[in-house]
């Protein structure tokens, strides 16, 4: 009896330290990027589809982290005081801010991350991001304009090393605008066109009635998208057509006016008349980007990395080849509308200062390189000494160049633009529904945006500092 | 005091066996419970937590998107779990005396859809239902009917999405069906007939009333699952059109991962696991009453 006994207990105890022993054990090598010994350091370098390749969408094997995985390697070689492992992860830009939320609240966020400032300003303001003066020297500050400078600085303090930037256009298919008799609207193929309005009316009107069915099958004229929080920036530029300056110069919303109201009934007026692809409030950014890629829109949105890829996705024949050209997004008053994304990379605060100061020196690096700066060619280059030296190679840069007087901040660089644009896309999703008029939807946008605005500024360690 | 002693001593084996699960218990179900309920009295950034007593929950109650999302998620309970109950018992009373063969052939007909993912089948509504490049719109276009938008109208969303739960998890309640219907005695059914019962009076009084407690068990877990239900509305309406199919589970999810509100996803979650308890009271009385 008590050796049968004896024999459970022991089989229970083995179990329960079993268990125990599953739950403490630890792998000393596999420390999810933590420092492995003194002179081995690995960091995770995370960053949202870009462009594809080292230099080049055309290069064989490109893909969106080929950049960044060639860039490590060259670090490595070089850097004297450790011995550099770097792990690249692309994310989706809509999966973006759930992961990193994820990560800092587990204490696991990625060393450095490169992206559009205006999507990652918030976690500078939430005190997640480390300042990066100590590694911006006099050189890259007379390379570098200061406007773009301007777009990274956070108070006092740079929060991003500028890269690139994306000028935010409209791109059409000057096939399909051939094909429905709209030849005299055409640009040249290096050539941002701009039309007035009543032009831009009167193409979509055309394009809607005069596109040969039998060759353009199931095709819209232009695209519009509020599903998600994706549908924020060529939304908001639209919403500046008529006139609305959208922040005031304390950074509050004031779109609930004449203007702003104008511009929404504009955007209803066009779904509800048929000049936009069926179903907008239920459709995302990469929807009507693959229907534009398919040819089942002749207009839609696009920046200039954007326009590369699809220009390659021809060329690799992913996607049917058509003559595709730049347009600017018209306004009331005929001055163009534009806007621009400034890349770079920020690095967090990871509170491992070996691990921070590697990470600082692989955003230098990788910012500073000669060789490697070349690579923002497939933006728009920040750095006046590369668009120089691609002038040539990329008439389209000049094109830029010319429209960047009539470029707009559409973030207006006020704390919570990422719960801003969460509020956003329902007021528009209930403007297209008919479940709000354009006044009462322009009106709610400015009262919850307005909130959102202050609570964040009540939050933000900048503004409190 | 001894005989309480001698009776641990006695059940030591016993709770040292159960040790490890409880061990689990404890530190992924009942600790989380306790932070959740902790933090759902804090305002959590990421550097500081402030305690601000019931203010998340004053908040929550006065957000209007809330009060939508727990409208939707109990329109969503009753409908789904009517329609999976009346459905299942409709199926299985039809097929559970039939050939065993034609019965396995029909169960498996119904279970396929619950192990494909929900993700997957999702994905496949959307690729069905997307107003823009979907084949059922894009077939309403081509026919030159009225092409309307299920995901886009505020009226239709929330059927279709009922519709595509139910068609997912209906499977589940016909195996359980058909198992219990089978377990029924048989002699009941053939007393009923030389008693001239019709087919009807034999479903509706003897076979319904015998397979309560799979129906009661049916309803409870059908209530847990759909009140969490995430996956169909993340993927095919993200919430809209303006928030018109958002849930609990969503408000909760884009409060803690996209708005980065702890405090206020906590507080969510808090509500959601009241109304799961209370829900599965008379269950466990249920079970209680057996013992």
């Amino acid at each position: 009896m008590f050796k049968k006994r004896f024999l459970a207990l022991t089989a229970a105890v083995v179990l329960v330290l079993s268990i125990l022993a599953g739950c403490t054990g630890k792998d000393p090598v596999k420390s999810n990027g933590e420092s492995k010994s003194k002179d081995q350091v690995e960091i995770s370098v995370w960053l949202t589809p870009q462009w594809k390749g080292v230099m080049d969408p055309s290069e064989e094997g490109a893909d969106y982290d080929s950049f960044f995985k060639y860039a490590a390697e060259k670090f490595s070689k070089q850097y004297k005081d450790h011995d550099v492992k770097v792990n690249v992860q692309v994310v989706a830009g809509d999966q973006r801010d759930e992961l990193l939320n994820v990560n800092l609240n587990g204490g696991t966020p990625p060393d450095i991350f490169f992206e559009s400032v205006f999507a990652m300003g918030d976690y500078a303001h939430r005190g997640a991001l480390v300042p990066l003066n100590d590694i911006v020297d006099d050189e890259a500050k007379k390379d570098i304009t200061q406007n773009y400078w301007e777009n990274v600085t956070f108070g006092d303090d740079v929060y991003f090393y500028p890269f690139s930037h994306m000028p935010g256009t409209l791109a059409y298919n000057a096939d399909m605008f051939k094909a429905a008799g709209l030849e005299e609207y055409l640009g040249g193929e290096n050539e941002i066109k701009t039309w007035s309005l009543a032009d831009y009316e009167k193409i979509l009107k055309t394009l809607k009635t005069d596109l040969p069915k039998d060759k353009y099958s199931n095709a819209f004229p232009m695209a519009l998208y509020a599903l998600n929080n994706q549908a924020d920036t060529w939304n908001l530029a639209y919403l500046r057509m008529f006139g609305n300056e959208f922040f005031d110069g304390k950074g509050n919303l004031v779109i609930d006016d004449a203007k702003g109201e104008k511009a929404a009934e504009w955007l209803k007026k066009i779904y509800k008349d048929g000049l936009t692809n069926p179903g907008v409030e239920s459709v995302s950014s990469n929807d009507v980007n693959a229907m534009f890629q398919n040819q089942q829109l002749a207009i839609s949105f696009t920046n200039s990395v954007l326009f590369n890829n699809a220009k390659a996705d021809m060329e690799s024949g992913k996607t049917p080849k058509f003559d595709l050209r730049l347009a600017n997004i018209p306004s009331e008053s005929g001055d163009p509308l534009t806007f621009t994304y400034v890349t770079g990379a920020a690095v967090f605060n990871t509170e491992d200062e070996t691990r921070m100061k590697v990470s600082k020196d692989f955003v230098k690096f990788f910012s500073t390189d000669p060789e490697l700066v070349k690579a923002s060619k497939n933006g728009v280059p920040v750095r006046t000494s590369v668009a120089e030296e691609f002038k040539a190679e990329k008439p389209l840069f000049e094109a830029y160049d010319k429209n960047a007087q009539y470029m707009f901040n559409f973030t207006g660089n006020v704390p919570g633009y990422s719960q801003l644009r969460q509020v956003l896309y329902p007021e528009l999703q209930a403007l297209y529904t008919g479940q709000k008029s354009a006044a009462e939807a322009v009106k709610s946008y400015q009262e919850s945006g307005n909130k959102v605005i202050e609570e964040s500024k009540a939050n933000s360690v900048i503004f409190n500092k | 005091m001894r005989i309480k002693r001698e009776s641990i001593k006695e059940n030591l084996t016993g709770y040292l066996f159960i040790a490890p699960q409880l061990l689990l218990f404890l530190v992924f179900v009942v600790y989380p419970i306790i932070e959740g309920i902790r933090l759902s009295l804090y305002r959590i950034n990421y550097q500081s937590e402030t305690f601000i007593g019931f203010e998340n929950y004053n908040r929550l109650f006065a957000d209007p998107v809330f009060v939508k999302s727990t409208i939707n998620t109990v329109v969503f309970v009753v409908f789904i779990v009517a329609l999976t109950v009346i459905f299942a018992l409709f199926v299985s009373s039809a097929i559970f005396d039939k050939n065993a063969k034609y019965v396995s052939f029909i169960r498996g007909s119904y279970y396929i859809p619950v192990m494909v993912s929900m993700v997957v089948m999702s994905m496949v509504w959307s690729f069905l239902l997307n107003p823009a490049n979907g084949l059922i719109p894009y077939a309403a276009r081509q026919l030159e009917l009225t092409s309307v938008n299920f995901l886009g109208d505020t009226n239709l969303v929330l059927p279709v999405i009922i519709f595509v739960t139910f068609a997912t998890n209906v499977g589940s309640a016909i195996i359980l069906y058909v198992a219990s219907m089978i377990g029924v005695p048989k002699d009941i059914f053939e007393a009923a007939e030389i008693d001239g019962a019709s087919r009807l009076e034999i479903i509706f009084k003897i076979l319904i009333p015998m397979v309560k407690p799979t129906t009661i068990y049916i309803i409870i877990m059908n209530i847990i699952a759909v009140l969490k239900i995430f996956v169909v509305i993340q993927l095919l309406t993200g919430g809209g059109p303006n928030n018109a199919s958002t849930t609990l589970m969503y408000f909760l999810y884009n409060n803690a991962f996209k708005y980065n509100q702890l405090g206020t996803a906590s507080a969510v979650g808090v509500i959601m696991f009241l109304i799961a308890l209370v829900l599965s009271i008379p269950q466990l009385r249920a079970m209680f009453k057996k013992d």
